[in-house]
């Protein structure tokens, strides 16, 4: 573990290198340059150490969909409430996940279009447990045996990894998980082809991509795009924005891995083949963006007896009222997702919407954009200060 | 010690067994002479002059985790609460809320440990109360104590006296306690090398106050860690404070720990360090003062005042880069990746 993160990854004279190699590439540019990073935890560290501070003016970092708690669809946040709420459940979810509203009403209860979350519906008497690991949710099926133990499996591949590994090992037949799992690459086919979309570059993620491997983003560079993916450190970010930008400086835009201590071109193998064993790829909704093919995980063949939609079939067809809109009113989670806004952009950030009183996904979780914006002060201008 | 292994509802009912409880366990070991006379009230000298009273209950999860207990958290606690204030802890109450079954080894060990840290601190545990509720209604030990010290005259310390160009110090290295109770929760049980700081600040309090008398500032880092601190200096006031998080000092658990879970150290608990804001002619002999004491080793600048941002702590990173530092909202939970 000493070596996980070593510190030349966050050295400040590598730093001051990379950010002026930056800014010369980026005098070479008349237009403004967009690059979009599709992780959440990229926009989370662009706030934590100030990244945005140290690009040139014409070079712009957008957050895309890169928050599997902001793109989790409502119908699986209400089946994890439903499911909460039956007595013989005990819901357990990462922590991240149970104060996001979804789509039940919750009337009489804060101001404004207010959805029930997790953390309501544990207020009403469900039995809901943050977990660490999915490894802890089977353990505490094992401890229940009298219990139903779900597992709010959310999360994107490389969550999802965890999850098929012990589901082939066996789990505990009180054991269910909600299939909330999301792949990534398919939403990087639709981003390209919507209206208004004018990014140059991708940061493609570091953690998924260990999993995928970079192959599966072949395809941006015929847009024009051009990749690298990049990890977490702020060398790391710096060095895969730099490469971003030399790729088209050179007219060359391609895909390039700065983050090959961790990223293989065609990923894991190993868990990809366990991957694919325990989940199918089908259709998935992105809330309040699109219904995506491919981009979701499904259990398959004999895996699908952990599904709380084989187990609670009965329960689930009987679905509380549920708001027709996905995300409350005023809310422009949607567009934040995609890059299409910038959290100050939206009515409710910072007034109706705060981290103690999130209204909509990306103000809930750690790797939310308009999270990391209120609790890192991201904005428009620098912070200035005055000594 | 007692004739029973565990905690009985009898042992709160106010009859024999809670008085064999008093006399056996706590009077005897806390062995202060207000205690041991068994009245309603403790009676005590007042030395004069103004007096600072504190109070702060305390539940913990694991009770013993490294580098401490409950009963060593309850007393520390309190025992800081009074000096951040400019105050000479002197007295405490000390009041448990047991629950029923609860093993009275475990007790007997968490009292000696309040002894144990209330001798460090000098101050004597002088009154008390113990009720018993029904097995699956407390969480085994609750402990509250409440604590009276005496200020000496002339202090001026509150966030009222901070001036822009003050320099901001802590004692030690940040979210020591946080990260090394997190790591005893169940699901991680990781061994570190690290251990909480939870320990009496008063000694070293008094070092700091008598080199450098006027310390505009006083906080001990608690919940919320040096985060909360900083931002509760300048809320609402006319001026704001930066941290320089390259000079925070840091156990290098805490930095490894924080990274794996994606939490920041800045929020994360200590429970024996005090963070000071020093007019800039009183640093140096604030630090100094600081170093010369055991519990002060690492002291370090990490900050200043200034006059903008109003109202709000911001972060200089070590590429000169800014960011906001946030009023802690929740506890800290691992996130999904």
């Amino acid at each position: 573990m000493k070596n996980f993160s070593p510190d030349i990854y966050k050295d400040p004279t590598l730093v001051a290198r990379l950010k002026q190699r930056i800014a010369e590439l980026a005098q070479e540019f008349k237009e403004p340059v967009k690059i979009m990073h599709i992780c959440g935890t990229h926009e989370h560290e662009m706030g934590r150490y100030g990244l945005r501070d140290l690009l040139p003016d014409n070079v712009e970092v957008l957050a895309g969909p890169g928050c599997p708690v902001c793109v989790c669809d409502t119908e699986y946040i209400d089946q994890a409430i439903q499911l909460a709420l039956s007595p013989e459940v005990i819901l357990t979810s990462f922590g991240d996940m149970l104060a996001v509203p979804g789509s039940i009403p919750l009337k009489g209860e804060r101001k404004g279009d207010v959805r029930m979350s997790l953390l309501d519906a544990k207020a009403r008497g469900g039995d809901v447990r943050a977990v660490y690991s999915v490894f802890d949710a089977a353990k505490l099926a094992q401890a229940n045996p009298k219990k139903q133990v779900v597992f709010f499996s959310a999360g994107f591949e490389t969550t999802v990894v965890a999850v098929a590994a012990l589901l082939k090992r066996g789990a505990p037949d009180n054991f269910f998980i909600i299939e909330a799992n999301y792949f990534t690459p398919p939403a990087t086919h639709l981003l390209p082809e919507l209206e208004g979309f004018d990014v140059n570059g991708f940061l493609l993620p570091g953690h998924a991509s260990a999993i995928t491997g970079i192959r599966i983003y072949e395809h941006l560079p015929d847009y024009g795009i051009a990749c690298a993916s990049a990890g977490f450190d702020p060398v790391d970010v710096l060095a895969g924005i730099a490469s971003v930008l030399r790729q088209l400086v050179e007219n060359k835009p391609g895909l390039e891995n700065t983050y090959g201590r961790v990223i293989q071109y065609d990923g894991n193998r190993k868990a990809l083949a366990e991957l694919d064993e325990v989940f199918a790829r089908s259709s998935k909704r992105w809330r309040g963006i699109a219904d995506i093919p491919e981009s979701g995980f499904q259990l398959k063949g004999k895996y699908r007896r952990y599904s709380t939609e084989e187990r609670f079939a009965e329960v689930l067809a009987d679905p509380p009222e549920r708001s027709v809109n996905e995300h409350p009113k005023g809310c422009r989670c949607a567009e934040i997702t995609l890059g299409l806004a910038r959290p100050d952009d939206c009515p409710v950030f910072d007034k109706l919407c705060t981290p103690d009183n999130p209204y909509g996904p990306c103000m809930v979780s750690h790797e939310g954009t308009c999270r990391a914006w209120y609790i890192y002060g991201m904005g428009k201008e620098r912070i200035h200060v005055e000594v | 010690m007692s004739r029973y292994e565990r905690i009985r509802m009898s042992h709160g009912s106010g009859g024999k067994l809670t008085l064999e409880l008093i006399e056996d366990l706590f009077a005897a070991t806390f062995a202060s002479a207000p205690l041991k006379e068994l009245c309603d009230a403790a009676v005590l000298d007042n030395p004069g002059g103004r007096l600072a009273f504190a109070t702060d209950s305390h539940s913990i999860k694991p009770l013993f985790f490294p580098g401490g207990d409950i009963g060593r958290l309850a007393v520390a606690g309190t025992v800081n609460d009074l000096s951040v204030m400019g105050a000479k802890p002197v007295y405490l109450s000390s009041a448990f809320i047991l629950e029923e079954g609860f093993p009275i080894a475990e007790l007997t060990k968490i009292v000696r440990s309040m002894k144990a840290t209330a001798d460090e601190a000098g101050i004597e545990i002088v009154t008390g109360d113990t009720k018993v509720v029904e097995k699956g209604k407390g969480d085994g030990i609750f402990i509250n104590t409440t604590g009276l010290g005496f200020i000496p005259d002339g202090l001026k310390i509150g966030p009222q006296h901070v001036r822009p160009g003050d320099v901001l110090l802590v004692s030690g290295s940040i979210g020591d306690h946080g990260i090394a109770v997190m790591s005893q929760r169940e699901g991680f049980e990781i061994t570190l090398e690290l251990k909480s700081d939870v320990a009496p600040l008063n000694g070293l309090i008094e070092t700091v106050l008598a080199a450098a008398p006027n310390i505009r500032f006083m906080r001990d880092v608690t919940r919320g860690g040096l985060a909360a601190v900083a931002n509760e200096m300048v809320m609402r006031k006319p001026f704001g404070v930066r941290i320089f998080d390259a000079k925070v000092p840091l156990h290098h658990d805490v930095v490894e720990y924080s990274e794996m879970l994606g939490i920041d150290p800045l929020l994360s608990a200590n429970e024996g360090k005090v963070v000071l804001a020093a007019p800039p002619n009183e640093v140096e002999a604030a630090l100094a003062a600081m170093h010369s004491h055991p519990l002060g080793q690492q002291a370090a600048i990490v900050g200043d005042v200034v006059k903008k941002p109003e109202g709000r702590a911001i972060v200089e990173t070590a590429y000169g880069s800014r960011r906001m530092l946030e009023m802690p909202i929740e506890e800290q939970l691992p996130r999904i990746c």
